[in-house]
C-alpha cells in the first residue's frame, strides 16, 4: 500500500499585492487540504492568481504558510532545515533561469552542494540535453533547452519530490510536448511524487494523474 | 601683515563661494532642484566652517578629541550608507561599523611608517578622506545590491530552490554591487594625473609643497581610499544579506 508523501492540513496563505502605491492583503488559499501518496501524480489546475504558485511555494518554503501545517513523510516541514527540504523537494519554475556558465557547471551545482553521485552525462542524456550541449553558454539556449537544463538540475539532488510550475507554458507546442514526455518518463523511472501545477486543459488531459483545481482557496476534483 | 592677506584670500574665497551657490541655485531652477542646491550648498558652507572651527580646537586638545571626532564621522557615514540601503533591518550598526573599522585599519599605516605625524592637524583630515570615500562606496554599493536582488529575484529563488544557502544565492548580486561601486574609483585610479589632479596634491601644491613629495602622499591616500571604499563595501554587503532573507531562507517578500 502507497503511504501518505505529502499531506497539506488546512493551510491558508494571504499575500500582499500592490495596488495603486498601497500593500493589499489579499487572501490566496484558506483552509486548504491535499493528501499525495509516494510516486503519484498530481495535476492543480486553476485560474491566474489563483494561487497554485503559492501553493508550491509553500510546500518546499520559499514562502511561508500563514496558519495549518505541512507534513512531509509525517513530518512537519518546518522541522527540517529549509535548505535540506528544499533538496528533497525540486521545484522547477515557470520560466527557466540558468546560472552563469556552461550547462555542466549548472547541473554539477547541486551535486556540489550537497555531494551526489549523479553523472552529470547521465543527468543530461535523462533529461535530453545531447552531450555536444554540455560545454556550451547556458544563457545562449532556447528556454526549451534552458528549461531541460533546469529540470536535469532539479534531478541532481535526487528530489523525492517534484514541484512543477508551469514547466512548459513558455514553451511552443512541441518543445512543450517533449517536455510533458520527459517528465513522465523520469517520474516512472525514478518513481518520484510529482505536483504538476498548469492552466492547460488539454495538458492534464495528456499527462494524466489525479486531476485537481484550485478555487475560492481550496483544492477541488477536478471534472470535465 | 601676512595674517591680514590670509583674512583677506579668505573672505574672497568665501564671497566667490556664496556667488556660485546663489548663481547655480538660480540656474538650477528650471530644473526644479534650486532649492534643493541652496539648501545643500549652505549646508557644505556652513559645515565646513564649523569642521575648520572644530579642527582649530582640536589642535589644543589631546589625540583622545581627535579620534573621538572621526567616531562621530563615522557614525554620521554610517547613518547615510544605512539610509541608502532602505533602512535595513541592522544596517546601522554594520554600516558604521564596517566604515569606522575599513577606515581606522588604513589610517594607521599613515602614522606608524611615520608618513605623517600623530597630530591632529593629520589625524583628522586624512581620516575623513577615508570615512567620506568608504560612506560613498557603500552607499552606491548598497544601494546597487538591493536594487541587483530585486531584479533578479527568480535567479536568487532559483538557487534556494536547489537548496543553497542565502549567501550563495545572492553571491552574484553582492559581487556585482561592489563592482559597480568601484567602477568609478577605477576609473579615476587609471586617470589620475592626467585628467585630474585629485584634492590632496592640489592642497598640497597650493600650500607650497614640492610636486614629487605631494605626488607620493597623493598616490599613498589614494591608495588607502580605494582599499578602504573596497574593504568597507564589501563588509556592509556581506553583513547585509541576512536583511535580504528570513530565518527559513526565504527572501523577503516586502522589499521596496
Amino acid at each position: 500500500m502507497n503511504h501518505v508523501h505529502l499531506e497539506l492540513k488546512k493551510v491558508s496563505k494571504a499575500v500582499f499585492r500592490k495596488v495603486n502605491n498601497t500593500r493589499v492583503r489579499t487572501q490566496i488559499l484558506g483552509s486548504l487540504d491535499l493528501k499525495v501518496n509516494k510516486g503519484e501524480l498530481v495535476t492543480i489546475m486553476g485560474a491566474s492568481g489563483s494561487g497554485k504558485s503559492t501553493l508550491l511555494r509553500l510546500i518546499n518554503r520559499l514562502s511561508e504558510i500563514d496558519s495549518g501545517i505541512i507534513l512531509l513523510n509525517g513530518n512537519d516541514i518546518m522541522s527540517h532545515v529549509p535548505m535540506e527540504l528544499r533538496r528533497k523537494i525540486g521545484m522547477v519554475f515557470q520560466v527557466p533561469v540558468v546560472f552563469r556558465g556552461n550547462v555542466r557547471e549548472n547541473l554539477i551545482f547541486g551535486i556540489k552542494l550537497w555531494g551526489g553521485n549523479s553523472g552529470i552525462e547521465t543527468l543530461a542524456s535523462d533529461a535530453g540535453i545531447p552531450e555536444d550541449l554540455l560545454d556550451a553558454d547556458a544563457g545562449q539556449l532556447s528556454i526549451g533547452e534552458k528549461q531541460r537544463v533546469c529540470i536535469a538540475r532539479a534531478l541532481a539532488n535526487q528530489p523525492e519530490i517534484l514541484l512543477l510550475d508551469e514547466p512548459t507554458s513558455s514553451l511552443d507546442a512541441v518543445s512543450a510536448q517533449r517536455i510533458e514526455k520527459l517528465l513522465l518518463d523520469l517520474r516512472k523511472e525514478r518513481d518520484m511524487t510529482i505536483l504538476w501545477v498548469t492552466h492547460e486543459k488539454e495538458q492534464v488531459e495528456r499527462i494524466g494523474g489525479r486531476r485537481l483545481v484550485l478555487r475560492d482557496g481550496r483544492l477541488e476534483d477536478y471534472r470535465d | 601683515m601676512a595674517g591680514w592677506r590670509i583674512i583677506v584670500i579668505e573672505a574672497r574665497a568665501l564671497v566667490l563661494t556664496v556667488f556660485l551657490l546663489i548663481l547655480s541655485a538660480a540656474y538650477a531652477r528650471r530644473f526644479g532642484i534650486g532649492k534643493e542646491i541652496s539648501l545643500a550648498g549652505t549646508r557644505a558652507l556652513v559645515q565646513i566652517l564649523l569642521l575648520a572651527s572644530i579642527i582649530l580646537i582640536l589642535f589644543e586638545k589631546p589625540l583622545f578629541w581627535s579620534f573621538l571626532v572621526l567616531i562621530l564621522m563615522a557614525a554620521i557615514a554610517g547613518h547615510t550608507t544605512y539610509s541608502r540601503s532602505g533602512k535595513l533591518e541592522k544596517g546601522l550598526p554594520i554600516a558604521i561599523i564596517s566604515i569606522a573599522s575599513a577606515s581606522l585599519l588604513l589610517l594607521i599605516p599613515f602614522f606608524l611608517i611615520g608618513i605623517f605625524p600623530l597630530e591632529a592637524r593629520y589625524i583628522v583630515p586624512t581620516g575623513s578622506i577615508l570615512i567620506g570615500n568608504a560612506m560613498n562606496v557603500s552607499s552606491l554599493a548598497i544601494d546597487r545590491y538591493k536594487g541587483e536582488i530585486k531584479n533578479r529575484r527568480s535567479e536568487v529563488e532559483a538557487y534556494l530552490a536547489l537548496g543553497a544557502k542565502p549567501e550563495l544565492a545572492a553571491a552574484t548580486c553582492l559581487k556585482q554591487g561592489i563592482l559597480s561601486a568601484l567602477i568609478p574609483s577605477i576609473d579615476n585610479m587609471k586617470n589620475l594625473g592626467i585628467v585630474w589632479i585629485p584634492g590632496v596634491m592640489t592642497g598640497m601644491l597650493l600650500g607650497g609643497a614640492d610636486p614629487m613629495e605631494a605626488a607620493s602622499i597623493q598616490i599613498a591616500i589614494f591608495t588607502s581610499i580605494f582599499v578602504t571604499g573596497m574593504i568597507a563595501s564589501s563588509l556592509v554587503l556581506h553583513y547585509s544579506t541576512d536583511s535580504f532573507f528570513t530565518k527559513a531562507a526565504q527572501l523577503r517578500e516586502d522589499m521596496d
